[in-house]
């Protein structure tokens, strides 16, 4: 007995959200220039009226590099923390823009089979670890914000107002994101998305026992070794399996394509 | 598109470059600025733009270029950081991007001709003056907008800014 058709099409809803904002953040440099304010900055710090949102790995990277915290930043960073400890890593499968582009290369890319094959995620998870400790680091070390500067979504979101500001590509800019293409199109699968962007990573730490997180009735599920939930999975997760912080950013695809009533979300 | 080449590699090449008003001495504003871009979206003069691959570990942190387009001092930028990498300053005589410089070889009021587009043409009033035999004299009061820069008609721009680099 299946429910399918009763679950909420979550990725419908999820493309339309994506699509939304990358459209946003399209237009949003020619709105600025035309004499539209109230909303503007990228994915690094954004500014919506009064309201201050600033990325909290991009946060603390500058804060660990200049050894200085401002109001203003703690103010923006607030909102956007208390978000990530109610919702999850929710920013990375319905807000990034460069979410949407890996997701729309993983579909174009040829693999092996059509789904994951449950590839260790205890591996992912390490490399996570090391990758944040790396980027902020590397930003004491260094003296410089890594986790901005290497933030896929500031980079995608730069794109757009470099381009329409200074009728040019900057420099830096442009490498970058070409770098995370083809890392994107040559890497390992999901790679950066999954364990290596600092974004993601910080939202994964920020996970505990009151995030919206995905519950799992092991009782309910039917599928033996082939499951529906872990083929479908935008991040090589299985849900059987997972546990928390383990890279779930609540996409609710499993969800949807979960032939029993096996997975549900709650707080 | 060859003048925009020609920038782009002067942008990888160019060394300490002047910071938006408000900016911290260089290697702390390096370590602030998030790269947000928001300072860049504020200026309504285009007098902004991120810096280049051989900033090193500054790539991609705001710069003016004046021989480009000089900084205005409308201060809008300032307030518009959020990480303070941008002192909110909004008193332009506080602004401390450089202080210009004079090439008494190259400028024009220094091989007898008559010229001073760059006292004309500076925003604040004490910053620039005049001696008895006509010559620009730039004085401490000078924030290094840049605006003289772009405006210095001899061949071989006669004035240009030197940035504040990390001077306290």
């Amino acid at each position: 007995v299946t429910a399918e058709g009763k679950k909420p099409h979550w990725t419908t809803w999820r493309r339309f959200v994506q699509l939304s904002i990358a459209v946003f953040y399209i237009a949003l440099p020619f709105a600025n220039r035309a004499g539209f304010r109230a909303v503007d900055g990228t994915l690094a710090a954004l500014k919506i009226g009064p309201v201050d949102l600033i990325e909290p790995a991009g946060a603390l990277s500058t804060v660990l590099a200049g050894r200085h915290v401002t109001g203003a930043l703690l103010a923006g960073v607030a909102p956007v923390l208390l978000l990530a400890l109610m919702l999850g890593p929710v920013f990375c499968s319905w807000v990034c823009p460069w979410g949407l582009i890996s997701e729309a290369i993983d579909r174009v890319r040829k693999h092996n089979s059509s789904g994951w094959k449950g590839e260790p995620w205890v591996v992912v998870r390490t490399v996570r670890i090391l990758s944040l400790s790396a980027f902020l680091l590397g930003s004491i070390v260094l003296a410089m914000p890594l986790a901005a500067f290497l933030s896929a979504p500031r980079l995608v979101s730069a794109l757009p107002l470099e381009a329409v500001y200074l009728r040019i590509l900057s420099p830096v800019t442009g490498v970058l994101l070409l770098a995370l293409l083809l890392f994107e199109l040559f890497g390992p699968r999901r790679l950066w998305c999954r364990a290596v962007c600092p974004v993601g990573a910080f939202a994964n730490f920020l996970r505990w026992r009151k995030t919206l997180s995905l519950r799992v009735d092991t009782r309910i599920c039917a599928c033996q070794n082939y499951s529906l939930c872990l083929a479908n999975c935008a991040w090589g997760i299985d849900p059987r399996h997972m546990r928390p912080a383990d890279g779930c950013t609540n996409c609710m695809r499993c969800i949807e394509v979960c032939p029993s009533e096996a997975l549900t979300f709650g707080l | 598109v060859g003048d925009q080449a020609w920038r782009w590699w002067r942008n990888l090449l160019a060394p300490l470059p002047l910071r938006p008003p408000g900016a911290r001495r260089e290697s702390e504003f390096a370590a602030l600025c998030l790269r947000c871009n928001r300072c860049i979206a504020a200026c309504p003069y285009k007098s902004l733009k991120p810096g280049g691959w051989a900033q090193a570990t500054a790539a991609g942190t705001p710069v003016c270029v004046p021989q480009e387009q000089p900084c205005y001092l409308c201060m809008l930028c300032p307030p518009a950081c959020p990480t303070g990498a941008l002192e909110p300053i909004t008193d332009k005589h506080r602004v401390r991007m450089g202080r210009a410089e004079v090439n008494h070889n190259a400028c024009y009021a220094f091989q007898r001709i008559l010229c001073r587009t760059c006292v004309d043409e500076c925003p604040l009033p004490e910053a620039m003056t005049q001696d008895g035999e006509l010559h620009p004299i730039v004085t401490e009061k000078c924030v290094g907008c840049g605006i003289c820069e772009k405006v210095c008609p001899a061949p071989e721009v006669a004035i240009r800014v030197r940035a504040r680099g990390d001077q306290a």
